[in-house]
């Protein structure tokens, strides 16, 4: 009797563990089940390309917003950065294809989204303070600045730009192979290099990463940074993609990112979270979006039910994490 | 042998007191006077750890009853149960001889048992009247509004009662910490506690705020209320107390009127503990050079003028009370928090410790007194804690070298003998005495010449203590320099070669290996002049010590 109380007991916390740590995965996978029996136009090689397509932008930034929630902070201005960067990268994809045009139209965009973040970075990790301020506060002001400086959509981009955003290598896009190293970077700077390491150390806690000799001023600078970075880089294949720059680009963005970020199992608290589960948050919430568009699920019952599904994946992640 | 666990034993003398206080309990049932509150076989577990075992108190109206002891020797948590904190208490607590079990704060308010907390639980931004009746705002004539009004008026009435001179339209933030405690008392007078417990309360007070304070106690107990004054400051306890009680380890010592407490006594049932016999002291001590020396270290209001030297291969202990500035002191020997003045040297050569970083690159390391604060990533297993000061050192362009990273963690769960599932165990998922090998070992990675031990054992298992004591011992006899903080008197004589004491930020004595005794430490941290020479070194030593420590600095 004893005994197999025990091993219930055993099983159930078995249970319990593999679905906190692939429960995610599992998630993912019904919801592609569900949507492909519910709907025959789901389960086709094309959709799951166009799924993969849609969510390389978002899941981008996403990726920086990973960075940034590690070390406890927040990035509100993701959706404004892309928009600027993308913005001035337009300017120059429109104008004669010379060879310094092409690079700085490839090139400005990530330098945007570099100083946009090293800005950020600057006043959280210097000036103390705190990002939810800071970032909100270019959330206004880096939209502000776009939509000043250019109002109108630029919509005679170049042909060659348009080759990140919609050509394929092979079966797949551009922008989806973009994504993918993407994430093959941001995997092996968090597992693999002291930066990475530190990143944890400074979310998990601070004053032991501190006390540990750490620069901790340094490493959020540099969550920032590559946040920024990344939300250049998605400005550019942003704008390609769609064959124009709009001062309106990435409206909201910020929200489908921490969105991602944290049905993926992150802590707002700083300190837990991976890219792949990341990545796993954005395919879900994408998923979702593109599967109720396809049964027709009118647009604000869409919107009811990912809230619904976000409180529900992050409620259900705390439970699991208190019950060992 | 131990010669210093031979010394000569409080026991005899306590026996007799012991005798003497059993009497007079009896000489006080005879009188009419019943108590208060009669707490009966009060204990209180924190996990396995029993942290007040079983005491009885009787607090009687009109009386000041001082409570003291050691850190952590019960005081709080027994008043705490009292005031509703831990409903699950074992024992009785009989109020006017009614039975109550006392589940909530509200609760024990209720039955007129007022905390004045050790830090204040006031909201700052509130006004001082509305601080007062938090939670029991005066309806106004319209319904659902407070009455702002009546609750100044009748703030006004109590903080004249208290002789407070505080307006009660005052916002609690602009108050100093004095005002604010006034405030606090005010608030267990208006509710018309008949105990109003004190803990701490002149821990952040100046000598003539202390004197206020003290008019106003006197004040209240003549109108009947009984008042706990927890303290550990046994000048104070000695001048207000009706009733001194001393607790030690969780266990109530004696209770006698303050007559028939000395401070020799007092300090004796407060420390007088047997000495364990699990301390290591066994490397070779030869002081010759010195490891690290700082001179002046200043920071206010913390730490003043604060000179010593640590040798190669010596256990320095520095002793003292909470608050007397060991910790911060040990935070600005490592750049944690730099001191305002005053410089370090190590090997002779002044050296700039600004920062964490500075320190490590001197080969100064410390381990926190809180090794979840200041010591261990709770999201990182257990190898990348024990790397996380010398990642530096096991990357290569950044990227961490993961063999030799293992290999490091391999040889630091060898060598402290850490108990661990795996490598890449959560530091959470290890027991405290583990999780303290894991802050250790993380710390001996960065190779320190000078180690600073703030509290090492503390909240940790007697088994574990015992091999965290052997470590440090070890680490000693390899020449390195260790400075040993700790609040347990016995630890710090049994590990150290030669002991500092501090109180109020500065060190107030030195007392070589062999030449102390616990009372006489203790003694000096709290700042008493022993006026016995019950043992002859300890009084006279003390106080030759005292000035001329001061001198030296």
């Amino acid at each position: 009797m004893a005994t197999q109380v025990m091993e219930r007991r055993v099983n159930r916390n078995e249970i319990f563990i593999a679905l906190r740590e692939y429960g995610i995965y599992f998630a993912l996978a019904l919801l592609v089940l569900g949507f492909s029996i519910a709907s025959p136009r789901f389960h086709t090689a094309n959709n799951f390309v166009l799924v993969l397509l849609q969510v390389s932008v978002t899941g981008i930034i996403s990726i920086g917003m990973l960075f940034v929630v590690l070390s406890a902070g927040i990035d509100l201005s993701v959706g404004s950065t892309l928009a600027v960067a993308g913005m001035i990268s337009g300017v120059y994809a429109q104008k004669d294809p010379t060879p310094i045009n092409i690079i700085i139209a490839l090139a400005i965009p990530l330098v945007i989204g570099l100083v946009c973040g090293i800005f950020n970075g600057a006043l959280v990790a210097w000036a103390k303070v705190p990002a939810l301020i800071v970032t909100l506060g270019t959330l206004y002001a880096y939209r502000g600045f776009v939509v000043w400086y250019r109002v109108n959509p630029i919509y005679d981009l170049q042909p060659w730009y348009r080759i990140i955003g919609q050509n394929s290598i092979g079966p797949i896009p551009i922008p989806v192979v973009v994504f993918f190293l993407v994430t093959l970077l941001a995997s092996i700077i968090l597992n693999y290099t002291r930066f990475g390491r530190y990143i944890y150390a400074v979310g998990g806690n601070e004053a032991a990463a501190r006390a540990a000799g750490i620069n901790v001023s340094m490493v959020k600078l540099g969550v920032y940074t590559i946040s920024g970075l990344l939300c250049g880089l998605a400005g550019l294949v942003f704008t390609s993609r769609l064959g124009a720059a709009q001062a309106i680009s990435g409206q909201g963005y910020e929200l489908i990112a921490i969105a991602s970020v944290v049905v993926g199992g992150a802590s707002l608290f700083g300190g837990r979270g991976t890219v792949s589960k990341t990545i796993v948050g954005a395919l879900i919430i994408q998923v979702l979006q593109s599967g109720l568009v396809m049964l027709n699920v009118p647009s604000p019952i869409q919107q009811i039910i990912i809230g619904m599904i976000i409180i529900a994946a992050v409620g259900l992640d705390n439970v699991l994490r208190k019950n060992p | 042998m131990q010669p210093w666990a031979v010394m000569p034993s409080p026991q005899d003398t306590r026996i007799d007191s012991t005798r003497l206080a059993n009497d007079w309990d009896k000489d006080k049932s005879m009188e009419e006077k019943s108590p208060l509150i009669h707490m009966q076989g009060i204990a209180k577990r924190f996990g396995g750890i029993l942290a007040v075992n079983h005491v009885d108190l009787d607090i009687y109206p009109g009386e000041v009853h001082g409570l003291v002891g050691e850190n952590g020797a019960g005081k709080s948590t027994l008043m705490r149960v009292l005031s509703g904190f831990y409903p699950d208490y074992e024992g009785q607590i009989l109020i006017h001889d009614q039975l109550v079990h006392i589940e909530s704060p509200r609760q024990a308010m209720g039955l007129g048992i007022a905390l004045v907390h050790q830090e204040l639980s006031l909201v700052p931004e509130l006004t001082v009247a509305e601080n007062i009746f938090l939670g029991r705002e005066h309806p106004s004539p319209i319904p659902g509004l407070i009455g702002k009004k009546a609750a100044e008026d009748q703030a006004r009435q109590i903080l004249a009662e208290v002789e407070a001179g505080i307006s009660p339209k005052a916002k609690v933030r602009y108050l100093s910490i004095a005002k604010q405690q006034l405030v606090e008392i005010a608030k267990g007078v208006s509710m018309q506690s008949k105990v109003l417990i004190l803990d701490e309360p002149t821990s952040s007070l100046t000598a003539p705020e202390i004197k206020d304070l003290f008019m106003i106690i006197r004040t209240l107990r003549e109108r009947g209320t009984a008042i706990v004054y927890i303290s550990h400051k046994l000048s104070e306890v000695f001048e207000i107390a009706d009733q001194i009680t001393v607790l030690r380890d969780g266990v109530k010592v004696e209770t006698r009127p303050v007559e028939n407490w000395d401070e020799t006594s007092l300090v004796k049932a407060m420390v007088g503990r047997e000495l364990a016999s699990f301390f290591s002291n066994t490397h070779a001590y030869d002081p010759k050079e010195v490891a690290l020396e700082a001179r002046h270290l200043t920071r206010l209001p913390y730490i003043r003028d604060v000179s010593l030297k640590v040798y190669k291969g010596e256990v320095l202990g520095i002793y003292g009370l909470v608050g007397a500035g060991r910790t911060e002191l040990a935070e600005a020997l490592v750049g944690l928090v730099p001191s305002d003045a005053g410089e370090i040297l190590m090997d002779g050569h002044p050296v700039k410790i600004r920062s964490p970083l500075d320190a490590i690159a001197q080969e100064i390391a410390l381990v926190p007194e809180d090794r979840r604060v200041l010591g261990l990533v709770n999201c990182l297993d257990v190898k990348g804690n024990l790397s996380l000061p010398v990642l530096y050192r096991l990357s290569r362009l950044g990227f961490v070298k993961r063999r030799e990273e293992v290999e490091l963690a391999q040889k630091s769960v060898q060598s402290l003998e850490i108990r661990v599932s795996a490598l890449k165990s959560l530091v959470t998922s290890l027991s405290g005495g583990n999780q303290q090998k894991v802050v250790l070992g993380k710390w001996l990675n960065a190779n320190p010449r000078v180690l600073i031990l703030d509290d090492p054992t503390r909240g940790i298992d007697v088994g574990a203590k015992a091999e965290i004591r052997a470590i440090i011992d070890r680490l000693a006899g390899e020449g390195r320099a260790i400075i040993l903080i700790s609040s347990e008197l016995p630890e710090i004589i049994g590990m150290s070669d030669r002991i500092l004491v501090m109180r109020m930020g500065q060190i107030v004595g030195e007392f070589p290996r062999h030449q102390c005794t616990d009372e006489a430490l203790g003694a000096c941290a709290a700042g008493i002049t022993m006026n016995h020479n019950s043992h002859p070194l300890g009084a006279g030593q003390l106080s030759a010590m005292g000035s001329r420590a001061g001198a030296d600095a």
